[in-house]
């Protein structure tokens, strides 16, 4: 307790001090309410939308369960074609040469950019926003489980061969192993990257979902609505980004973290 | 890490890309796939072309970069400022890492309505979000790389009597610049990101808008022109920053 104390009472204190500070802002005057709403409304605009739902009927948990089965419908798809096309590629390097422009450009083409272009395919629906989302973390994951392959430590491969351990028992228990915290890396990355682009493919097109919520409840002028649909996105996403890393570890306790790879 | 690229990895990528291309070329012009939905790469280029002209796609182009290079700067620069005075400073470390922690997970795009209320629909949102997708990364990255530096190294110093300013200056810092370097990388293709993103919904040039506009005519062949545009611009603007990085710290660090 006073371990924990110590270690989160100072921000604990900055935080609570700022919240004062601006609720007495708006309520006074010095900042306008409408661009600032105060920590006040914002509570009560909670308590609105958690139970009689913004707009009409909508409320937080329909968006955000519309939201979270969007982006794991592209997110699971991404990943499970992902992985076995990444290792694929990593493993023969002369795929791996062939494919390494597409893979590059591929990558490079800014996700939302296309969302015109899948439009045109799809038109505004369900399936438009899980192929964006697909899209981005698709790259971001393939490009991962290719790096993860490459470079498995060459040293390991020949030890390995030495004792006598070839074809899929090479694969299972020294190459797979050596690539997973990179895969690892890669799917919360990609993660990230379907956060990232839901709530720019949520703009447009629906109002179901936490994006089409903030932009919603701006046209409406509540900002506050606004403001409580930004902290859901961020809690989720983290929550969700953290549950990764525990499950991580948790798999995987040979992985020593990865700072030398991203560098 | 060696990165040479010979001559056969050229010609190899170069078989793969055509690989992709010429069946693709073939199905839109024998009509296999409908090339208005689906444009044939070639005849994309050359419609494109007939409906806007070079001088349009370059001021488009010129308005999408200024864009992101001056929002991506500010923000990169903020960052930097922020997080080695977080990561330096205990009292302002209390101060600002939980105001930080707490926003840094919400995507930048999802700023773009408060960015619309804060600033209205002009340049300032645009800027403001693009700032925002630098800021982040390279302020988190900052933070670290400066919290992290190895103590040894500090300590060291510390017994040649550098201290205060100097020690932050010429030990600390290049020490973080790997971190650093890594947390600009990152925010480079958020701010790009962004950039597309905001030009999408709410702009009346750039890039962006040019193919939202393009959709509203029809013209699909725009679109992907637009898109490939973004792409390799995106590209392009990776490699430079990467190459500027190596060229910066690589007196300090292997990268």
């Amino acid at each position: 307790m006073k371990d924990w104390l110590s270690r989160y009472g100072p921000s604990l204190l900055v935080f609570v001090v700022l919240l004062a500070a601006w609720e007495f802002a708006t309520t006074n005057g010095y900042l306008k309410p409408y661009r600032f709403p105060a920590p006040s409304k914002i509570a009560m605009g909670f308590v609105e939308i958690a139970s009689e739902g913004f707009p009409e009927d909508l409320t937080i948990w329909v968006h955000t369960r519309t939201t979270v089965g969007r982006i794991l419908q592209g997110y699971i798809a991404a990943v499970g074609l992902a992985i076995p096309l990444g290792f694929l590629i990593g493993a023969f390097s002369t795929l791996e040469k062939l494919t390494a422009p597409l893979i590059i450009f591929g990558r490079s083409i800014a996700t939302l950019s296309l969302l015109p272009l899948v439009i045109v395919w799809f038109g505004t629906g369900e399936l438009t926003k899980v192929v964006l989302i697909g899209y981005g973390c698709f790259w971001t994951m393939i490009s991962n489980v290719i790096a993860g392959v490459k470079y498995v430590d060459p040293v390991l491969i020949r030890a390995a061969r030495t004792f006598g351990v070839s074809g899929p028992a090479l694969f299972w228990r020294v190459i797979l192993p050596a690539a997973l915290p990179r895969i690892f890396a890669g799917a919360r990355m990609a993660l990230g990257v379907g956060f990232m682009v839901i709530v720019g493919a949520e703009m447009i097109g629906t109002v179901e979902g936490l994006g089409a919520l903030i932009m919603e409840a701006r046209n409406f002028y509540r900002s506050e609505i606004t403001i409580i649909g930004m902290l859901v996105i961020g809690i989720i996403g983290f929550l969700i980004a953290s549950g990764l890393l525990h499950l991580e570890k948790m798999l995987i306790p040979w992985d020593t973290g990865l700072d030398e790879v991203r560098r | 890490m060696s990165n040479r690229i010979s001559a056969k990895d050229v010609l190899l990528g170069g078989i793969g890309t055509l690989a992709v291309l010429v069946p693709w070329e073939i199905a839109a012009r024998s009509g296999i796939v409908d090339p208005s939905i689906f444009p044939s790469p070639i005849l994309a280029i050359s419609s494109a072309a007939e409906k806007l002209s070079a001088t349009e796609v370059l001021d488009h182009m010129g308005w999408s970069l200024f864009r992101v290079f001056s929002g991506f700067l500010l923000g990169a620069l903020a960052g930097i400022t922020i997080g080695i005075v977080a990561g330096w400073y205990r009292t302002a470390g209390y101060l600002l890492r939980p105001m930080i922690e707490l926003l840094r997970p919400i995507p930048p795009l999802a700023w773009i309505p408060l960015a619309i209320i804060w600033f209205g629909l002009g340049e300032p949102s645009k800027f403001f979000l693009i700032f925002l997708g630098a800021f982040f990364p390279v302020v988190t990255a900052t933070y670290q790389g400066v919290t992290n530096v190895d103590p040894i190294l500090i300590r060291a110093a510390q017994t040649f009597g550098l201290k205060g300013i100097d020690l932050l200056v010429r030990i600390v810092i290049p020490g973080a610049a790997p971190d650093l370097a890594t947390g600009i990388r990152i925010g480079w293709g958020l701010s790009f990101g962004v950039l597309v993103a905001a030009e999408l919904i709410a702009a009346d040039k750039g890039l962006g808008y040019m193919i939202m506009h393009a959709r509203l005519l029809g013209y699909v062949d725009v679109i992907v022109v637009g898109i490939v545009l973004i792409g390799i611009l995106n590209l392009l603007t990776d490699g430079m920053i990467a190459w500027l990085i190596k060229k910066g710290i690589g007196r300090w660090h292997e990268v």
